[in-house]
């Protein structure tokens, strides 16, 4: 099974999930934009039943990153 | 808390919610992703101009538009640009984007922010400037409003909220408050001036809402975009609502049951006097739903009794119960018998000419609701409470007769009905032509102004039966053929001596040729059908052509599901096939007008 969280940004995104990584951020990833990075903390936040702060969106500036995020969250399967 | 105000709460997302926003996210993108692949040409394309971002709607307002059967496209123009959208609609959607339909949402926070921050602290002096803007944004409007043809949505802004301002000490407050309803009352004065805008009340939808519960200060920071996903679907919901409404037709007739429904208790069993119906609770909650019933009724929504009772029972209670509100004269139609409802309820369409789809089924039994859902699924059916506490706001919250406008004619339908009550009484008692004769009717043919604008289009979109061509239009298109120079509109008001039935018929001309009229659209009530009010329409427009050097009409019929009574109308008038699925006639072939009606 494809993991949820590279699986969530290829949706959101619209982008091939095996052109993600951890390494994958607003940088080297055009579809990231703005608007993009909004829909995402939506999307992340109704998929995890989570609540990100504003310190924790700016800091989402990577897929490992995210990840990390909700792991200190407390969410462990991802 | 009711169901349509979902509790967000402030540590975050419910889970309800959050499955909501991300099935509409889910299915918004699937449909994106199918367009894109098989580049599905939209069939209503909607675009949103916003003094916020208002990106995060899409998904919503796309989800909402999908479930309700329409194809749709949705664009936002670039972020608070509304002015550039009012006065360049094409460069702000891009050139090969042009929306059916332009919904404009701003928020006072972003259009007024120095003269809400003035007032907020106690100046007052900071109104005058404040209107004076709002003027400006509805000149825009105006103009898009001219040029633009679509359906054009604005928003009423919500309660402000400034984040640098204390919204919550008193002061400021009620200085807030203050404001908004001054800026408010003035735009709606702005607005009822314009013809053919449509209000998305988001001041009705926040308060619905919550305010606490629909701002989300950390996108509001990040990505100036103000609102919870919770309250942008509620928005979303209340944006399909009324797209929704500007085209379908609207539900005509309610179908209501009589035990535990126009009252408490059964009355085969527990006779007039054990029924409850009265000042106190629970009859209370009875004489509410009634008083609810007949004010739809004075909008011209038609009341109907389909009910398993003794005939003799039911019309004791309305004669002999003193906590009746609705009389006997209230009712437009009934069916009081043993018989199965899902029999009967064709009976009570076509004794009111109306088709069953245009019917709305109450009943407090979930065996005669399920039963009339397989059996009349075109029929909309409300399972009643148990409680009849909750009698009124479900049926209150089922939406059931949204409309935009009220018009004149709505109000008054129920009596014509009541009237033509009294019509086919007289008819029973003479024959055909003695009694047409009788009737004294009258028609006035006129060219529709712009305060029968709203009535015609109405007209155009809710005739089914007697309508040469079902060719729908929104009122903004009405307005364009009245201010083209080949179209010609006779509208037509039709009188006799038991009352007025308001503007019932329309007929659109084209000139398609120097001597050649083209009959677009032909359509009469079924109110005023049997009449040969048909005959009499056509001939005037004959004779206008004819003074006007037009010696030829052509005309077409295009079959619908419903539209049969017209069906034989050009070759009862002596048109004849030409190519393609036209009819002609020479004006002076055309058939008088009948004796009986006068025609002005």
């Amino acid at each position: 099974m494809a993991d949820r969280i590279i699986t969530l940004f290829a949706e959101t995104l619209d982008v091939p999930s095996e052109k993600l990584s951890e390494d994958s951020s607003p940088d080297n990833t055009p579809e990231w934009d703005s608007l993009a990075a909004m829909n995402l903390v939506s999307v992340i936040e109704d998929t995890f039943g989570v609540e990100l702060s504003t310190q924790e969106i700016m800091k989402m500036r990577s897929i490992g990153i995210v990840r990390q995020v909700l792991r200190d969250k407390g969410i462990t399967d991802v | 808390m009711s169901d349509t105000a979902p509790g967000v709460t402030a540590s975050g997302p419910q889970p309800n919610e959050a499955k909501a926003a991300l099935e509409a996210r889910n299915q918004w993108r699937v449909w994106e992703k199918s367009v894109a692949r098989h580049a599905t040409e939209p069939a209503f394309r909607l675009g949103l101009a916003a003094s916020f971002t208002a990106e995060s709607l899409v998904p919503f307002v796309g989800a909402e538009l999908l479930q309700m059967g329409v194809s749709p496209a949705v664009w936002v123009a670039p972020y608070n640009q509304i002015f550039q959208v009012c006065l360049d609609p094409q460069a702000a959607f891009g050139a090969d984007r042009s929306p059916d339909a332009i919904a404009i949402l701003w928020r006072m926070e972003d259009l007024l922010t120095p003269e809400l921050e003035a007032f907020a602290s106690g100046d007052r002096t900071a109104l005058p400037s404040a209107l004076d803007k709002v003027d400006e944004l509805c000149a825009a409007i105006r103009a898009l409003r001219a040029a633009f043809p679509g359906i054009l949505l604005v928003g009423v802004p919500p309660f402000p909220y400034l984040h640098h301002v204390d919204t919550h000490s008193l002061g400021p407050r009620s200085n807030l408050g203050h404001f908004h309803r001054k800026v408010l009352s003035h735009w709606h004065d702005l607005v009822d001036d314009l013809q053919g805008l449509h209000l998305l009340d988001l001041d009705a939808a926040q308060r619905d809402f919550g305010a606490g519960h629909s701002i989300d200060h950390r996108k509001w920071y990040l990505y100036k975009q103000p609102y919870t996903d919770a309250f942008l679907m509620h928005l979303a919901y209340q944006l399909g609502r009324l797209l929704q409404l500007l085209r379908k037709e609207p539900k005509k007739c309610l179908v209501l049951d009589c035990d535990n429904t126009l009252w408490g208790g059964v009355v085969g069993e527990e006779g007039v006097e054990g029924l409850q119906l009265g000042d106190e609770f629970p009859g209370k909650a009875y004489r509410d739903f009634q008083k609810l019933l007949l004010g739809w009724r004075n909008q011209g929504i038609l009341l109907t009794i389909l009910s398993k009772n003794n005939p003799a029972d039911v019309w004791n209670v309305f004669d002999s119960h003193d906590g009746m509100v609705l009389t006997r004269e209230h009712i437009s139609a009934w069916r009081i018998d043993w018989n199965p409802k899902p029999e009967n309820l064709p009976l009570i369409a076509a004794e009111l000419n109306i088709g069953t789809d245009s019917l709305v089924f109450l009943d407090d039994s979930p065996f005669e609701i399920e039963q009339m859902r397989l059996a009349r699924p075109e029929v909309t059916c409300v399972l009643l409470p148990e409680d009849p506490a909750l009698l009124v706001e479900t049926v209150k919250r089922s939406h059931l007769f949204d409309r935009l406008e009220i018009t004149e004619e709505d109000r008054s339908r129920a009596d014509m009905i009541a009237q033509e009550r009294r019509r086919i009484e007289l008819k029973d008692r003479i024959t055909g032509p003695q009694f047409l004769q009788s009737l004294g009717l009258h028609l006035q043919v006129f060219e529709p102004r712009p305060e029968h604008l709203s009535r015609v289009t109405q007209l155009l979109n809710k005739t089914n039966q007697f309508n040469l061509t079902t060719l729908r239009r929104t009122q903004e298109e009405v307005k364009r053929l009245l201010d083209a120079g080949t179209f010609r509109l006779f509208a037509a008001r039709v009188e006799d001596r038991f009352g007025d039935y308001g503007l019932t018929g329309l007929a659109i001309v084209q000139q398609v040729a120097p001597a050649v009229w083209y009959v677009d659209t032909f359509l009469l009530s079924c109110r005023v059908l049997g009449r040969d009010i048909e005959t009499a329409l056509l001939a005037f427009v004959a004779q206008e052509g004819a003074a006007l050097g037009v010696r030829e009409l052509q005309a077409r019929f295009s079959p619908t599901r419903k539209n049969a009574p017209a069906a034989n109308f050009l070759p009862g008038h002596g048109f004849r096939p030409s190519q393609d699925g036209l009819w002609t006639i020479e004006c002076d072939k055309v058939p008088p007008r009948p004796p009986h009606i006068k025609v002005s």
